[in-house]
């Protein structure tokens, strides 16, 4: 959040400002965070003893959800331009699901521990390098695409698949190199707002969670 | 073939001492080991007692009868097939190879709504003949939408016929204490839960999730058992095992509950035929206090609720690694 508040004073780009080689790869790998969010919650009832069609008997109720899980990113882009790029990226992680149990008709309160799924993510999307820049060596960027999602469970006894589309922004540090000199490295970070559809979801509704990602980058 | 006449009062009771199985099945000894109670042969052939009963005409009968059997048949995942071979003069407490269903006087059976008997082929466990009946001590009815102070006779049938099929009692259910000696259910997750609800109340007439997994256990369709999965693990207290604690499997995603106990020393469970995915494990212990004397072991009812520490998956035609569910003494 800090990177993309730094924007507004973003000074004006010159003709040092570093930008993408066109048509080369970049390779970056790093790590990345992806926030928490619910899956679901749900009521175990009861059939009520009266006539006609009384409200069931709450048995108990479970709020569930995917919690805040770091893991590894890797991906690969192509300029297509000076400022735009297409990405593939994968990422791993292990993200808990938890549960928290409330109106017992008989017990206390209680949060489980989490169960830990395995969570692969493949992407694409588009990167436009903004025409502003923080620094004498950094470049903003925003950009969106979609995923492929899919969470394992313990020997892959459950597997669900689902989309991920997301929006994101972020920034480019070059260590070394820039447009069209020697071989580019530096560091990005980036921001993201994530739609998640399916995937485990108690409900079938589409999620919207936070993930950030640092990593280190290399021109080819 | 020897026979043995099991007459067990595997009923359904008015707010009385409370019987208090799981979706559990009958068992039988044969050979030295416990199997299950069913029909070796389908479709079940039954028969109708010709007689009225208390506010429901013997053609009312018939047809309550038939819809108790055809929503047991309905059950998609299993095979349970049942088939009527008309009226009879005989009484449904009759041993004459026939399985028979009607109205019974028993005024000494005073909150005992229905009750089913078996003679089984104690070689095979098979059931060879069952006969259900209704209690004529009662006020019985039929009507679509119920009718208050009158039981519900196709509830009732349901519950019975779930016996007929090899089925014990849930208990999925909550009570509470009515009366100077007896209990009164306030609410139920099973068809097979052994109190009925009030008289006039129709909604026992639709299974729910527990009687679905009970009758697909017995008479499991083509396909069940690569399609369904098992929850098993122990419930322990101080790290022994509890012997009677009721287990309660809840998928969040369905909504789905279903039942069992921990039924040995170990305080082992087993809960099959579940749709795969999550579950939470839930153990409680049963409400009532005369537990004992359905139990051959001592039975614990000292603990607290207590969960599985985390999410349980039944995997698809598998089990779940065994889990622990500790509880605590109150």
């Amino acid at each position: 959040m800090a990177v993309l508040a730094c924007a507004p004073a973003a000074q004006a780009q010159n003709s040092e400002a570093p930008a993408l080689r066109t048509h080369h790869v970049t390779v970056s790998g790093g790590i990345m965070w992806s926030g928490g969010y619910s899956i679901g919650d749900a009521t175990a009832r009861l059939r009520t003893n009266a006539a006609g069609s009384p409200p069931p008997f709450t048995l108990f109720t479970t709020a569930s959800a995917v919690e805040a899980a770091t893991g590894v990113e890797g991906r690969v882009g192509f300029a297509l331009t000076s400022r735009i790029a297409v990405e593939a990226g994968a990422s791993y992680s292990t993200p808990a699901i938890g549960v928290t149990i409330s109106q017992d008709a008989e017990g206390a309160s209680q949060a489980l521990d989490g169960e830990h799924i395995e969570q692969f993510v493949l992407d694409v999307g588009v990167r436009w390098h903004l025409p502003v820049r923080p620094g004498p060596r950094m470049r903003l960027f925003a950009g969106g695409g979609a995923a492929y999602l899919r969470q394992l469970h313990e020997a892959r006894t459950l597997v669900e698949t689902g989309q991920i589309y997301y929006a994101d922004g972020g920034i480019t540090y070059w260590l070394r190199g820039d447009a069209g000199r020697s071989r580019a490295l530096g560091l990005r970070g980036e921001v993201r707002a994530n739609w998640r559809r399916q995937g485990i979801d108690f409900e079938n509704l589409t999620r919207v969670y936070p993930s950030i990602a640092a990593a280190m980058f290399i021109g080819l | 073939m020897r026979r043995l006449m099991a007459w067990v009062l595997f009923a359904l009771m008015v707010a009385g001492p409370s019987p208090a199985w799981a979706y559990l099945k009958l068992g039988s000894s044969v050979g030295g080991r416990i199997v299950d109670m069913t029909w070796h042969q389908q479709p079940i052939r039954y028969f109708v007692s010709d007689r009225d009963g208390p506010g429901v005409t013997a053609a009312e009968l018939r047809g309550a009868i038939g819809r108790a059997t055809a929503t047991w048949q309905a059950v998609t995942t299993a095979t349970a097939r049942f088939e009527f071979q008309g009226v009879t003069s005989a009484s449904p407490d009759a041993i004459d190879g026939r399985t028979t269903i009607g109205f019974l006087d028993r005024p000494d059976l005073d909150r005992v709504l229905g009750a089913t008997s078996f003679i089984l082929d104690t070689t095979t466990g098979a059931i060879v003949e069952a006969d259900i009946f209704f209690n004529a001590r009662f006020a019985w009815s039929v009507a679509p939408q119920g009718e208050t102070g009158r039981v519900d006779l196709e509830s009732v049938a349901l519950h019975e016929v779930g016996h007929l099929l090899g089925l014990s009692h849930s208990a999925i259910g909550e009570t509470e204490r009515s009366g100077a000696s007896g209990r009164r259910v306030t609410a139920s997750g099973s068809v097979m839960f052994p109190i009925a609800m009030t008289a006039g109340a129709i909604a026992d007439r639709v299974l729910q999730a527990d009687d679905i997994a009970g009758i697909s256990d017995l008479y499991p369709a083509a396909g069940m058992l690569d399609t369904t999965g098992s929850l098993t693990g122990r419930v322990t207290k101080g790290g022994q095992g509890v012997v009677g604690a009721h287990v309660v499997a809840f998928n969040p995603e369905t909504g789905v509950l279903v039942g069992n106990f921990a039924l040995n020393e170990k305080g082992e469970f087993v809960i099959a035929r579940l749709t795969p995915g999550p579950y939470v494990l839930r153990a409680e212990p049963l409400d009532d206090a005369d537990v004992e004397s359905f139990f051959s072991a001592p039975v614990d009812v000292d603990f607290r609720v207590g969960y599985a520490s985390t999410l349980v998956v039944a995997p698809r035609g598998g089990s779940s690694s065994p889990v622990e569910i500790k509880v605590r003494a109150k």
